[in-house]
């Protein structure tokens, strides 16, 4: 079996099992045959390899992973591949255009530790255009494939904005999200807090993070927001708003957190506020 | 009386159909990988009906509580078709490895040409080299002439005669079947094949051991429900459950569990699917509240 970065043995663990010796025959073989026999081993991956969960994070070079999001079959997919490297573009978006979900499921974790490659693009496209949950997590939560994404050149701004926006859409939690809070965008925020309004109008919950991104990029409207956040009846709407107050470090908005600061009953809400003041 | 029915095109069949099939106790369906009602013309028509078996149908079943799993094929009808067959058989392989399939079928004859035998062969293969079980149509005219050369064939090829199910069969061929150690299947239709009191009375001549029944039911005049009307009359005439449930339960789950692919206990239960989830974003609700569908 071809050695695995250091920072990829966890994957390695998964292989036991009562399918290991399958498995360990297909990444024994040379990258020739092991590329070969890619788009059968694939479809019987989760069936053979399980959805058990992993534990642990991997880091390297510059990817980190939390692998807590993986199944067995994510792992044992990304092994496959990297015994078959160098796998060529056209075979990756092969296998993922002609895989069923759970195969599409596997090669975007997979994507997610794997250099960056036409192919990763298309498959961010794929995910883009079409409206599966698990793709979406599968992509953008639980490591930092977006940033790697945009940061290294493979997503223009206008693509990385429309899939963080679709995260948003989606209700997908922000935390999990790794490094985006930390890529805000003025467009991006226009875009969230229009998609705000919107579920307002109709009644419907807003995304819980909406604020913690929009304040890093605001734009005209989100002032307003923020401080009308901080009087929120949900508390998890008033933490994101005194979270915001912080990320947009405006002194003269501190008056508006040590109004607040006394009426607030939730502690981690209080620290939150505690650190807006302390910009005085 | 809970039932397998191992033959059956939802691909064709409407939503009501889903809904009647659940209330009559059918808890898995296996849909058979055949023609369209008119030929395909590139291998990709063939490769969007193959994800439709192994996605959204499956999907589509789960939501009205039934299970249903596929075996994979080019149909004997198009393997004459050159602009087709050698493509599908191509990319077949990776379709025996998905999820939920069990088999390897419809193959066969139709018209009974040599085209037709060397991409039956070329399927038995296959299955040999995906340790699956086999699902055989049989021709519809000259019926007896067409099982006999199938199982030359086979025979030729040394396929287990465990893992073959030969279908449509009727009382003209069951006595050639018999001593082979296949499954003979049988197709119940409202006015063609074999009918209900046909069938009740092979059952009374063979007995149920190595039989299974099916409704077939596709694009044309049949109906999907000739498997629970076949254990109505079955019991009329006064046979055991037991003996019902060996021919329309266990017998189809020993068949295709052959494949390794059947969770036979998970049959038991519906699927666990809840209509707020969906398939590739989509869903059977049309804007309905899942919770009062």
């Amino acid at each position: 079996m071809k050695p695995v970065p250091p920072a990829l043995a966890a994957l390695e663990r998964a292989l036991a099992g009562p399918e290991e010796p399958w498995l360990r025959e297909r990444l024994d073989l040379d990258p020739v045959a092991a590329r070969a026999a890619l788009p059968v081993a694939f479809p019987a991956l989760a069936r053979r390899a399980g959805r058990a969960g992993l534990a642990g994070r991997a880091e390297h070079a510059g990817v980190r992973v939390d692998l807590a999001a993986w199944r067995r079959c994510d792992a044992v997919g990304t092994l496959l591949l990297h015994a078959a490297d160098p796998v060529d573009d056209a075979t990756l978006v092969d296998l993922f255009l002609r895989g069923d979900l759970e195969e599409r499921t596997i090669l975007l974790r997979a994507a997610t530790v794997r250099p960056l490659c036409a192919a990763t693009s298309r498959f961010l496209d794929e995910i883009q255009r079409t409206n599966v949950g698990a793709h979406l997590e599968a992509a953008c939560l639980d490591s930092n494939l977006l940033v790697r994404a945009l940061d290294g050149g493979l997503l223009a701004r206008d693509r990385f904005d429309r899939l963080v926006l679709k995260a948003a859409f989606n209700d997908l939690p922000l935390a999990r999200m790794d490094d985006v809070r930390a890529r805000p965008g003025t467009e991006l925020t226009r875009m969230l807090l229009d998609l705000a309004t919107e579920r307002e109008a109709a009644g419907r919950p807003v995304w819980r993070d909406t604020l913690r991104l929009a304040a890093g990029a605001p734009v005209a409207g989100t002032i307003a927001r923020v401080l009308g956040a901080l009087e929120h009846g949900d508390a998890t709407t008033r933490l994101a708003g005194a979270e915001a107050l912080v990320t947009l470090g405006r002194r003269d908005l501190v008056a508006y957190a040590a109004e607040r600061l006394p009426r607030e009953p939730r502690p981690d809400v209080r620290a939150s506020l505690e650190r807006a003041v302390a910009l005085s | 009386m809970k039932i397998f029915e191992p033959h059956i095109h939802m691909f064709s069949r409407v939503t009501d159909d889903y809904e009647r099939l659940a209330l009559a106790d059918v808890r898995v369906v296996l849909e058979p990988a055949f023609w369209l009602g008119q030929p395909r013309t590139t291998v990709g028509a063939f490769v969007d009906y193959f994800d439709t078996l192994v996605g959204w149908e499956r999907f589509r079943a789960s939501q009205f509580g039934i299970h249903h799993v596929c075996t994979m094929a080019l149909n004997p009808r198009e393997a004459n078709d050159d602009r087709v067959n050698a493509d599908v058989l191509a990319v077949l392989p990776r379709y025996l490895e998905k999820d939920g399939v069990v088999g390897v079928g419809e193959i066969g004859l139709d018209d009974q040409t040599p085209t037709e035998e060397k991409f039956f062969l070329a399927q038995v293969d296959l299955a040999k080299a995906h340790g699956l079980p086999i699902l055989i149509h049989t021709p519809h005219r000259n019926k007896r002439r067409g099982f006999e050369r199938i199982i030359d064939l086979l025979r030729d090829a040394k396929f287990p005669w465990g893992h073959v199910l030969l279908d449509h069969g009727n009382e003209e061929t069951i006595a050639l079947t018999r001593d082979l150690g296949c499954v003979s299947g049988f197709s119940i239709y409202p006015n063609t094949k074999m009918d209900v009191h046909r069938m009740v009375a092979v059952v009374r001549e063979y007995g149920v051991d190595r039989i299974v029944v099916n409704s077939a039911a596709d694009w044309g005049i049949s109906d999907p429900l000739m498997i629970p009307k076949l254990v109505q009359a079955l019991l009329r005439a006064g046979f055991p459950d037991a003996t019902v449930e060996q021919l329309v339960w266990k017998n189809p789950i020993a068949f295709f569990a052959q494949s390794g692919r059947l969770d036979v206990a998970a049959l038991d239960r519906p699927p666990t699917a809840s209509r707020r989830e969906t398939h590739d974003g989509n869903t059977i609700l049309r804007g309905q509240d899942p919770e009062r569908s």
